[in-house]
């Protein structure tokens, strides 16, 4: 820090002022306030006129049928998503790590459903999707049927309408975590491969022994960012399926949602949006321990 | 990477590379066997959106019929349709404005901050900061309630340049383009900001002149990203641009999409059009951004 640079410390809050003010007004404001709803009965209308209930809407999130089979899908398909997502990505990155000029197309096209708009996706894999009706079905069952798989009701069968949002929220972000680990392989050292390659260890003992072990702070952030991305799952079944059939896609997001905007309850969402910052923060905090451990 | 790929190559894995080098990167036959494994792979995968594209064009009666391969039943009737009747030309012209004023506003409202945490000495700097990281792990899906509240009281709901403002202005400053900007500028030289000091230069024209052209792929990098985000907003619309006029291009794809009469090839070629832009666009930008940001998240 020289002189001048202190000297110029004068005109710091000039540069600050818009960001920071844009940030107490409509995030740190907001989150405030939430939190105090959260501990008051305040509804949609009138959340001005509230009073205090203490925990008594964390209480009643906790009996609230609806609420928990919302956390329970989403735990269920972040279970889903996030390990087939990072080996998926895992291996993907391996596969298209070609430096040459020639190959770089291949990285391109797993990037593409990364660039589309998750709404359009999610209104495409609705016509994919589609039941067979009347002689007429989806791409996906007509694909299918090519290996003599009966048509399935996709996203009307509430054992099938996770696990298949579930497949296409995988194809769509696997690209993202591709790229990651993509820029994590090229820190991986190339002496190390070599020597285990001239003591006779193979592709896979290669990939399990040296990349593997080099790639674990890449690993971790992959884990716990699909993990979080999951969790905020919400487009997706709430254009597919609104949440069906019986509940079984309805998110923690459209849970919220529903409880400010349909049952006008407010106090319970905003106790139910805590919760979840809660959850957020935990795992972010989390993976912080876990890379600190490894730079000590 | 782009003009001394190869040379890369050759440095790094000697056993092989030169025999494919001089036949090009693609000679001998685990070369070819790759490439046909990775070409069948990436139709497969690319599969659906090349269906979207396909199937936008057919006649409604036959997008889920087989026999496509015939002259029959192609049409472009779809994206007329599509276009009246989810008034796709203001929605497009919405979605555009939305991004725009979100990208270019925020990069110079974030862009500003980064510069006075890397750059200008002042008290209380580094817990400020701090605090600002701190907002990073904050998703905007959970804040959306309580946002809607204070943006509601601010006015910035109801008539179209309320609106308009309701959708962009709470995006403008985001914690972790501040963090991510900053870390760029950090790795600016001193040096360049002090010849500029002996040229009299004041701060803003050290942050305008020598700091933000020395970080321009940063700058591409957090535009690009901006820029798919709020493409693809869509529980914050649903909130804020209630009213037909102001409705975003996802807006108007789920409003065709969930109001009868229910047409597949209308969805369809909306689909489309919501999403030929970003490509578009993509596809020109991507040369600004850095690829290895990918990593700058990660320590």
């Amino acid at each position: 820090m020289t002189v001048w640079q202190r000297a110029r410390g004068r005109s710091a809050p000039w540069f600050l002022l818009p960001a920071l003010a844009l940030l107490a007004v409509f995030v740190v404001w907001p989150l405030l306030r939430a939190g105090w709803w959260s501990f008051t009965n305040a509804d949609l209308l009138s959340p001005e006129r509230s009073q205090g209930v203490g925990l008594a809407n964390y209480a009643d999130l906790a009996g609230d049928g609806r609420f928990r089979r919302a956390f329970g899908n989403t735990w269920l398909f972040a279970l889903l998503v996030v390990p087939l997502q990072t080996v998926g990505a895992f291996f993907l990155a391996l596969w298209v790590n070609r430096p040459e000029p020639a190959w770089r197309w291949l990285r391109a096209v797993f990037f593409v459903p990364v660039v589309v708009a998750m709404p359009v996706l999610a209104v495409l894999w609705t016509l994919l999707y589609q039941p067979a009706q009347g002689g007429e079905m989806g791409p996906v069952n007509a694909a299918l049927a090519v290996f003599g798989v009966p048509p399935q009701a996709w996203l009307r069968d509430p054992t099938l309408a996770l696990p298949a949002i579930a497949f296409m929220s995988i194809w769509q972000g696997v690209g993202l975590q591709m790229m990651v680990f993509l820029a994590g392989l090229q820190g991986v050292s190339k002496e190390l491969l070599d020597a285990a390659r001239i003591d006779g260890a193979g592709a896979w003992q290669r990939v399990w022994n040296v990349v593997i072990p080099a790639m674990r702070n890449t690993i971790i952030f992959v884990v716990t960012v699909t993990t979080i991305l999951a969790f905020r799952i919400f487009v997706q079944p709430y254009l597919m399926t609104r949440g069906g059939p019986g509940n079984s896609t309805l998110s923690l997001i459209q849970s919220v949602y529903e409880m400010t905007f349909i049952s006008q309850d407010l106090g319970r969402a905003c106790a139910a949006a805590m919760a979840f910052l809660l959850l957020v923060g935990g795992l972010t905090w989390l993976q912080r321990r876990l890379l600190k451990e490894e730079r000590e | 990477m782009k003009r001394n790929g190869t040379k890369f190559v050759t440095t790094d894995r000697p056993d092989g590379q030169e025999l494919r080098e001089k036949g090009g990167p693609l000679a001998g036959a685990r070369g070819y066997g790759a490439w046909i494994v990775s070409m069948g792979v990436a139709v497969v995968f690319l599969s659906p959106l090349l269906w979207m594209l396909a199937a936008s064009l057919r006649e409604e009666a036959s997008i889920f019929q087989g026999g496509w391969l015939g002259a029959d039943g192609w049409t472009l009737q779809n994206y007329a349709d599509a276009w009246r009747r989810a008034a796709l030309g203001r929605a497009l012209l919405n979605s555009a404005l939305q991004v725009l004023v979100i990208g270019g506003g925020g990069l110079l409202v974030n862009a500003m901050a980064a510069y006075a945490f890397a750059r200008l000495e002042f008290r209380g700097r580094e817990w400020l900061f701090a605090a600002v990281v701190m907002l990073i792990v904050l998703p905007v899906e959970v804040l959306a309630v309580p946002m809607f509240f204070t943006v509601r009281d601010l006015g910035l709901t109801g008539g179209y340049g309320a609106a308009m403002a309701g959708l962009t202005v709470p995006f403008l400053a985001k914690a972790f383009n501040i963090y991510f900007l900053r870390q760029h500028f950090l790795t600016v030289p001193a040096a360049l900001e002090e010849a500029a000091v002996m040229d009299g230069a004041g701060p803003w024209r050290l942050f305008w002149n020598v700091a933000l052209p020395s970080i321009k792929p940063a700058l591409a990098t957090v535009v690009v990203l901006d820029l798919l985000t709020h493409w693809g907003d869509f529980l914050w619309p649903l909130m804020i641009a209630t009213r037909e006029e102001t409705r975003t291009v996802q807006l108007s794809l789920a409003n065709l999409f969930t109001q009868p009469p229910v047409q597949w090839g209308d969805i369809l070629a909306c689909a489309v059009l919501a999403t030929l832009p970003v490509m578009l666009f993509f596809r020109w930008f991507q040369r600004y951004v850095v690829a290895t940001d990918a990593r700058a998240g990660i320590k």
